[in-house]
This record gives C-alpha cells, sequence and structure tokens, in this order.
C-alpha cells in the first residue's frame, strides 16, 4: 500500500519538475531568439552599407553617402574621455567604501546615494551636464563636457563593479596582510587589488559598453549632425554614433536614401559593444590565469 | 623525534635509573648479609628512601604521559610496562630493606654455617643475576634475555624448596641457634619473592614489545 | 616579569558581553592553549592581543592587556609595529595569490625593508625553520598554490615568523590539515618554542595536552581555570573543567 502512494507522489513530482523545466527552457531560448532576431534584422539591414570606406571615409552627399568615420572617433574620444574622469574616481571611490569606512549609518547612506546616482534617468544627467559643464563652466558644447557628463553616468556603475569585485576578495587576506603589519593602502595596493583586478577591469569595459550607446547626454553637450572636420582639441564638438543614427533616422535631409547608412551605424555601434563585452571576457579570463586563485 | 618520543625516552632513562639503584641495594643486602656488616645495612635502609621517590615520580610521569599524550599500540604498552615494573621495583626495593633490617637485629650467637648448608648465598647471587638480566632486557628490549630469567629462577626455586627441610634438621641439631635459622628462613623467603618480582618484571617487557600476554602460564610456555 | 597579561579584560561586542574579567598571565618561551567550547570566547580574546578585533566597528575593551609590560591598547601605541612584534597564523591556510618566496618576503617588504639580500636570508631562514626549506627551494618562483594543505600552512607560519616577531598567535591552526600534516605543524610549535612566546586556540583537546605547557579553560566568555596543562589533564580543579575535558558536556 506505502509503496504504491510514495510511486504516485514520486510520479507527480517528477512531472511538476518536468513541466518547471520545460517553461524555463521556452524562457531561455525566447531571450536567445530576441536578440537573434534584434541582431539579424540590423545586421541584414545594415550590411550592405559595411566596407572599409564607410569606416573610414567622412560622410557625403548630405549623409546619403559616404562613411561614418567622424562619428566613430567622435564615440571613441567621449568614451576615452568619460573613462579617464570615471574610472579613477569610481575605483577610488569604491576602494574608500570598501575598504575603510566602517559599517554604519554613514556607510547606508552613501551606498544608496551611489544607487540614486545610477537610476537617474540618462536625459537628467544631459540636462545637468549643459547646465554645469556647457554654460556655468563655460566649456560649451565639447568633448570636455560630454566626457564629463557621460563621465557622471558612468561613475555608479564603476563604482558598484569595483565593489563588487573588492567584496569578492576574501576577507581572511585581509586580515593576514593586517596581521604582518601592513596598513590598510598597503593591503589594498599589495594584495586586494592584484586579485580583484580582474573584475575591476570587467566593470570597466561594461561601463565602456554602456556609454558608447548614450543617446541623452550627448545631446545636449557636444554632438553636432555633421561636422566638415575632424574635433582638434576637447573643447570642440564631435560627432557621436548613437546621436547620428538618431539624426539620419528622424530628421536629416533625406531620410529614406539615409535610411541604409542608419542601420550601418546600428551594426557599428552594436559591434563596439560586442567586441567590448569579448574584450572584458578575454581579459578577465587572462588576468584571473595571472593571479591564479584557488 | 617528536614530542612523545622525547618524553617516552626520558621514561625509559627514568626507570632504568630507578632499576640500577633497586639492584644495587641488592647487591648492598648481599654483601651486608655475607659480612653481616651492620653498616653497610644502616646505609641499605637509608637509601630505600630514594626509590619510594624514584615510585612516586615515575608515577606521575605515566600518568602524564596518558594524560597528556593518548599513546596507543606499542607506546601505551611500554607504558603500562613501566607502571608495573615501577611497581615491582618498589616492592623488590622493600624485600631488601627487610633483609637489611635482619642484618641490623642479628647477634652474636648467629652461626655462619646456616647460611653455607642454606645455600642462601648461592640463592642471593642467582636473584642479582635475574634483575642484572632483566635490566639488560628492558634496557636493550631483547625479549630472548627477558625469557632466560624463567630458567635461572630454576635455581631460585630449588633452594627455596630444599630449605624448608635444611632448616628443620639445623633447629633439631642446634636448638640454641633457632631464632638465627627462622631469620634466615625468612631470608629465603624474601628472596624467592624476588625471583617472583623478577619473572613479573620479565612478563611485562615480554608483554610490551611482543604483545603477549605471559601471565599465569605454565614455566614451559614462558621460556619458549 | 610576564611576556604577556590580560588584567580584568571585558571585551564587548555592542551590547553584549563576550569576554568577563580574564586575567591571565604567559610567561615568555611557553606555548599556551586556548580551550573551550563553541562561542566561548578564546578566539575574541586571541585576537585582542594584535589588535585585530580593531578591524571590527562597535567594539569596547576594558581592562588591559600588557606585552612585554606595556598596555598595548593605550593612545599612540603603533598598531603595525605592535602586528609586527605579535605575528599570527589562521585556521584556513591563507598564502596570497603570489609565489612563495614573495609570500614569505611580504611582511620584510610592508616593514621597509629593502635590502635584497636581507630579503633572501630572511626568506630562507624562516622556510628552513618551518622544515619547508627542501621540499619547496626549487620552486620558489612558483605560486604559493602549488602546495598541499599542510606545506601551505607551514608556509604561513614561516611568513609570519620572517618579520621576527617574539609572540605567535594560533587560531586553530591545524583543524583544516590531515592528520600527518596537523602533526608535523604540532612538533614545529614544540620546536619554535624555545625562541616566542605561542598562544594556540585550539578545539581539540589532545592536541591542547600535546603541544602546550599552560592551557586556559573558556566557557561562555568566561576563565574557568588556567593551569599548567599537566595539572588540567590529569587532576583540573573546577568540575566543569573536568566535564569538558572528559566529554561529559559540550
Amino acid at each position: 500500500m506505502i509503496d504504491i502512494k510514495e510511486n504516485k507522489l514520486a510520479r507527480s513530482k517528477q512531472r511538476k519538475q518536468a513541466i518547471a523545466f520545460a517553461i524555463f527552457r521556452v524562457l531561455s531560448y525566447s531571450i536567445v531568439a530576441i536578440l537573434f532576431i534584434i541582431l539579424t534584422f540590423i545586421i541584414m539591414k545594415g550590411v550592405k552599407v559595411i566596407n572599409w570606406n564607410f569606416i573610414t571615409q567622412m560622410p557625403e552627399e548630405g549623409m546619403t553617402k559616404g562613411g561614418i568615420y567622424p562619428a566613430i572617433i567622435g564615440t571613441l574620444c567621449l568614451v576615452a574621455g568619460s573613462m579617464i574622469f570615471a574610472f579613477p574616481i569610481g575605483v577610488l571611490a569604491a576602494i574608500y567604501m570598501n575598504e575603510y569606512v566602517k559599517d554604519g549609518i554613514a556607510k547606508k547612506i552613501i551606498k544608496q546615494m551611489t544607487n540614486n546616482l545610477a537610476g537617474i534617468p540618462s536625459i537628467v544627467f544631459g540636462l545637468f551636464g549643459m547646465s554645469l559643464f556647457v554654460n556655468k563652466l563655460h566649456f560649451g558644447d565639447s568633448i570636455l563636457a560630454g566626457s564629463l557628463t557621460l563621465g557622471l553616468l558612468a561613475l555608479p556603475v564603476v563604482i558598484r563593479t569595483t565593489e563588487e569585485a573588492l567584496k569578492a576578495v576574501d576577507n581572511t587576506f585581509r586580515q593576514a596582510s593586517l596581521g604582518l603589519g601592513a596598513t590598510k593602502w598597503q593591503t589594498t595596493r599589495r594584495v586586494v587589488l592584484p586579485i580583484s583586478f580582474p573584475n575591476i577591469i570587467t566593470g570597466l569595459i561594461l561601463a565602456i559598453g554602456r556609454v558608447s550607446g548614450e543617446t541623452a547626454p550627448i545631446l545636449f553637450t557636444v554632438a553636432a549632425y555633421f561636422l566638415p572636420k575632424l574635433p582638434t582639441s576637447i573643447f570642440d564638438q564631435a560627432m557621436a554614433l548613437p546621436y547620428h543614427l538618431y539624426v539620419i533616422s528622424t530628421s536629416g535631409t533625406n531620410i529614406e536614401e539615409s535610411r541604409p547608412i542608419a542601420y550601418g551605424t546600428a551594426m557599428v555601434l552594436i559591434i563596439i559593444v560586442l567586441i567590448a563585452n569579448l574584450l572584458a571576457n578575454g581579459l578577465r579570463k587572462y588576468f584571473g590565469n595571472k593571479v591564479k586563485m584557488n | 623525534m617528536t614530542h612523545l618520543d622525547i618524553e617516552l625516552q626520558h621514561l625509559k632513562a627514568e626507570t632504568i635509573k630507578m632499576w640500577t639503584l633497586v639492584n644495587l641495594q641488592l647487591n648492598k643486602g648481599k654483601e651486608s648479609l655475607i659480612k653481616l656488616d651492620k653498616d653497610l645495612a644502616r646505609e641499605v635502609i637509608l637509601s630505600e628512601r630514594r626509590v619510594n621517590a624514584y615510585e612516586l615520580k615515575l608515577d606521575r610521569d605515566c600518568e602524564n604521559i596518558f594524560a597528556l599524550f593518548n599513546p596507543v599500540a606499542v607506546d601505551l604498552r611500554f607504558v603500562l610496562a613501566v607502571l608495573k615494573i615501577n611497581n615491582n621495583l618498589e616492592r623488590t626495593g622493600d624485600i631488601v630493606e627487610g633483609i637489611a633490617k635482619f642484618v641490623l637485629n642479628v647477634d652474636h650467637t648467629f652461626d655462619k654455617q646456616v647460611l653455607e648448608i642454606t645455600r642462601v648465598v648461592e640463592m642471593y647471587l642467582a636473584t642479582n643475576n635475574m634483575m642484572e638480566t632483566v635490566l639488560e632486557a628492558f634496557d636493550k628490549e631483547d625479549t630472548s634475555l627477558a625469557r632466560k630469567v624463567f630458567q635461572q629462577d630454576e635455581l631460585v626455586d630449588e633452594i627455596n624448596v630444599n630449605a624448608n627441610k635444611i632448616v628443620a634438621d639445623y633447629i633439631r641439631s642446634h636448638p640454641d641457634n633457632v631464632e638465627g635459622a627462622l631469620y634466615l628462613l625468612s631470608i629465603i623467603r624474601k628472596l624467592e619473592r624476588v625471583g617472583d618480582q623478577a619473572k613479573n618484571m620479565a612478563e611485562e617487557i615480554i608483554f610490551y614489545i611482543e604483545a603477549k600476554v605471559l601471565k599465569h602460564r605454565s614455566k614451559v610456555e614462558k621460556s619458549n | 616579569m610576564y611576556k604577556i597579561e590580560s588584567k580584568n579584560v571585558d571585551f564587548f561586542y555592542g551590547t553584549s558581553q563576550a569576554l568577563k574579567n580574564i586575567n591571565i598571565a604567559i610567561m615568555q618561551n611557553t606555548v599556551t592553549a586556548l580551550i573551550g567550547p563553541s562561542g566561548c570566547g578564546k578566539s575574541t580574546y586571541l585576537r585582542l592581543f594584535n589588535r585585530m578585533n580593531d578591524l571590527i566597528g562597535n567594539t569596547k575593551l576594558t581592562g588591559q592587556i600588557l606585552i612585554d609590560g606595556e598596555d598595548i591598547y593605550a593612545k599612540g601605541v603603533n598598531v603595525d609595529s605592535l602586528r609586527k612584534n605579535v605575528g599570527m597564523v589562521f585556521q584556513k591556510p591563507n598564502p596570497f595569490p603570489k609565489t612563495i618566496f614573495e609570500n614569505v618576503a611580504y611582511g620584510l617588504r610592508v616593514n621597509g625593508v629593502t635590502d635584497k639580500k636581507l630579503i633572501e636570508e630572511r626568506v630562507e631562514t624562516s622556510i628552513k625553520q618551518v622544515v619547508l626549506w627542501d621540499e619547496v627551494k626549487d620552486k620558489l618562483k612558483k605560486s604559493a598554490f602549488e602546495l598541499s594543505g599542510g606545506q601551505q600552512q607551514r608556509l604561513c607560519i614561516a611568513r609570519a615568523l620572517a618579520i621576527q616577531p617574539s609572540v605567535i598567535l594560533m587560531d586553530e591552526p591545524t583543524s583544516a590539515l590531515d592528520p600527518i600534516s596537523t602533526s608535523k605543524v604540532e612538533e614545529l610549535i614544540y620546536e619554535l618554542k624555545s625562541k616566542y612566546t605561542i598562544v594556540i586556540v585550539t578545539h581539540n583537546m589532545q592536541q591542547a595536552g600535546r603541544v602546550s605547557d599552560t592551557t586556559a579553560f573558556f566557557y561562555m566568555g568566561e576563565l574557568i581555570e588556567y593551569d599548567n596543562t599537566k595539572t588540567i589533564f590529569t587532576n583540573p580543579k573546577i568540575e566543569r573543567t573536568q566535564n569538558y575535558i572528559t566529554g561529559r558536556f559540550g
């Protein structure tokens, strides 16, 4: 009697599990499918314009022909600029938060503020950047203003990922170091940072991926639709891929004819982000091996 | 060498020291009996205190080793053997003290002839031998040497068994020297017990080295 | 004079009292074992001697802790110097993810030693002290993680010895090791005794019997009994101590 009951119970459990797993599988595949669809769509529409010229030439004939070279350069400058600002400050802030501040109310408040900063809509960043950097500080629409604004946007990302990386370092290493008479900074520099370095770099590259695609912040602070020449200083304006894509698709001189270029731009942008992600993985593996974590 | 090894070595060294002292006492006792030397006898009685002190120390040392190291296998058997040998040695010391006390109390009427006819000196020499042999067996961890003791005991046995008749005959023919003769008989009994102690110690040695229990077995079994 | 003393020490984590009125005096060149059931405060007490509890917020200490006669919690005491003199070995072997050589050299480097020759000498001496030299002399540039657990722990001890402390604190140093490694470390402790003063927390009572000269029994934050190890293990004076040692509770 008991055996039969147990069998029934066992079978019903198995059935429930099978159903749950089936649902998970469908959902997972759907996500992959969605990504696949988006990529295919963009690639199909954009691949016909992609060639070496596209990447290296200036735009011609009102954006209907030619390349998007300046937009690529502009995006790269902005990414570099924002990281020069956000990376050191973000990492140091995370080190301070994680290694120096004792648990308590102050720490909780700072953490909450950081999270809030991360949640601010990017267009608000743009407005703020315009007010402060472009107007108040008289930088004007410039790579400088754009970099600083994007930097602010990226800052919470860098802080958070760096903090996670630092937290992941086993506390026993810190204790061993301090136990030998090292200061907190020596411990951070010689033990914690080398161990967390792979993950910090990953965070950096994810921030890069994020920043390259942001449109709203650069709207008010740096982006121009068309510049005849490449920027020569940080006080110049620049073109940028996301903005370029937006304008071409909505308000250019010849929307229909420029459409393929829009798709091409989108593809380049996606490729940049993909490369960034692949780089993140590769670097993490490389440094991970070097550090030889147990 | 581990900490425990050091402690075990120390224990063995201390045991040998006590044993050497007891053997020395036994010898002195023999000399004092042969020469009826009361001064020598007094020395033996005084030194008995040192034997007792050793016994207390060895007991405590064994207890400490058990408590601190939880010895197992041969180490455990060794400490158990030392604990018992310690006992045997202390009793041997007591026996020798008894012999020395007799020598102290004996008076000038004692007839040395009794010593000869009972072969007590021979017996004494035999027990000396046994104690020396067992000590060497302990030091060298040699079980065949330990087994020799059982053979050596045969002479001791023989003299002991014959002593009754010999002393009885002597008493009948020398009614004035009864006390002395009786004292001598008790010395012979004491010496026989020394032989027993030596045999016990030999059994303990064989136990700890071979993990073989020889207690309560026949003489033949023991010698093999 | 005593090497280490604690006088009327109370210790609090926030409002909860972890140690109550601990009075212990430890002589130089001895091994003292701290035993007691889990949570009795022995690890907390150990960490007072190198002020590792400073890393935890919201703690309070009353009473005095003296090393070489000086209060190590007095104002103006340089904690880094203290930790140079009082080394620590942890429960789970925790060599840095660096080479074997760099692990042992670490303490020297962070304390400002730059003389290459001196560093090499000290590293070799320390590794020899823990009887590891023959096993690693040909692979000093390899990662410390390639060593076995027992070797790693001995490496950690070498790392602590390299800066020449006078006191070594050990927090259950063998609980993560196999029996053979454990006995190697125990023999090491027995040998180090002649040069250092060692305080060791152990869950394993038999270990306390094997390695220590004096033993302190802690229970629920209180020091129940502190005496020669021989006495504690043959004839403890307090019944609770006897109950713990015989395994009749806790």
